[in-house]
């Protein structure tokens, strides 16, 4: 048993090194994707799965619009708060699949063999979590833009020291400034350690005593992921949210 | 830059989920959420129009029953006033007719009266004329006939 931060190549095509958590990545959009093509036909009452898609799209989009406090608005945010929630729900869970830590390609040489797992969660990868949280501020930046325009958005940043509150206004444009970075790195690295450390945790459960010890720890597990699910995308929600609202100062 | 290298940081691998993520984005944005929230909205508003015509109905329908009292009962008032005015009417008819009745019976019965009169006339001057003819009959036989002398005398006595 190896335990290392960075996700474990698997193989590469040609320069790019396919890791297992991309793969896991690729493998949930496939799995998501196929899912939606079950939805083509909307029937009026539903059954099944789309009653079940419908309950979760209603629940979801009830809580945007309570947010936002505006129907046009939520449906413009709707997409991304839920692609990332369902993304990374599903991802999350990935790692309490049977085969976490256990199946996987044998590497090292004799006498220090270990196993590069083929399973592991998406969400247990800074690439991912980092590239899932540039996208959402990025989005917030142009949510902001599109809503107020490039001016009146750029002077929550950048104040004028010779105005009302003088310095601080300057001073308190550079913190928003640098919230801004920090929201990108809390988001990162909560999902990520998160993520990881659940996984971590299992794995070390699973080594310890193979039997009814890790299940406590699963279950343990689901919430997490849940939970993670949530707070990620109800944090990019209020952000794109609070960057359309007008200066207040 | 070694800690990037630690956590595992890849550009090339960074890149790769991003645009993982966004194809994942834009395929569901363009094949379910749409579709998915557009559904949703048609069936809440065809909910809320059923829902605004089923009251749109009771009240209708009240509107409709309060209508129908007001209807009913200004039948039944014009039907009592027919019924009222017909039986005045008939009432009258009736006095009508009665009274023609009365005066064609009182006509008839003085047609009656004139004409019995009229007949007794008639036969008593029938019977006068007949009785005249009888007497100048009676007295000329009477005249004719040898009268004895006694008999003449009678008669002239009774005369």
């Amino acid at each position: 048993m190896e335990i290392s931060i960075a996700a474990e190549k698997l193989f590469s095509i040609g320069n790019f090194p396919v890791t297992n958590t991309f793969m896991i990545g690729v493998i949930v959009s496939v799995f998501i994707m196929i899912a939606t093509s079950k939805l083509r036909k909307l029937e009026t009452i539903p059954r099944g799965f789309q009653n079940a898609v419908e309950t979760i799209f209603e629940a979801l989009f009830n809580l945007v619009e309570s947010v936002t406090q505006n129907k046009e608005q939520a449906r413009r945010f709707f997409p991304l708060i839920a692609t990332i929630f369902i993304f990374v729900l599903l991802s999350n869970w990935i790692e309490l699949l049977p085969g976490l830590g256990t199946v996987g390609i044998l590497h090292g040489e004799a006498g220090h063999v270990t196993i590069i797992p083929f399973l592991r969660s998406t969400s247990a990868d800074i690439n991912f979590t980092l590239a899932l949280s540039l996208i959402t501020v990025i989005s917030v930046q142009v949510a902001g833009i599109a809503a107020l325009g490039f001016a009146k958005y750029g002077k929550k940043f950048i104040v004028s020291p010779f105005h009302k509150p003088y310095v601080i206004g300057t001073f308190v444009g550079i913190l928003e400034l640098v919230s801004e970075i920090g929201k990108t790195i809390s988001f990162t690295f909560r999902l990520f350690g998160n993520v990881f450390a659940g996984e971590v945790l299992l794995t070390v459960m699973l080594h310890l005593v193979p039997l009814f010890l890790p299940l406590p720890f699963l279950f343990l597990e689901v919430f997490v992921g849940l939970i993670q699910a949530i707070v990620f995308s109800m944090l990019a929600l209020v952000f794109l949210k609070t960057a359309t609202l007008p200066v207040e100062h | 830059m070694e800690i990037l290298e630690k956590l595992g940081i890849d550009w090339k691998l960074l890149l790769a989920q991003a645009v993982n993520f966004i194809v994942l984005f834009f395929v569901l944005r363009r094949y379910a959420y749409k579709p998915m929230l557009d559904f949703l909205e048609k069936r809440s508003e065809r909910i809320e129009q059923g829902i605004k015509d089923a009251e749109a109905a009771k009240g209708k329908l009240s509107e409709m029953e309060v209508k129908e009292k007001e209807v009913l009962s200004a039948a039944r008032n014009e039907a009592r006033d027919i019924v009222a005015a017909a039986e005045e009417s008939a009432k009258r008819r009736d006095a009508e007719r009665f009274a023609e009745t009365e005066s064609r019976v009182k006509s008839a019965l003085e047609d009656a009266e004139r004409k019995i009169a009229e007949e007794k006339r008639r036969i008593m001057d029938e019977a006068k004329s007949e009785i005249a003819s009888l007497v100048s009959l009676s007295v000329e036989k009477v005249l004719q006939e040898k009268i004895n002398a006694t008999a003449d005398k009678k008669i002239i006595i009774e005369q």
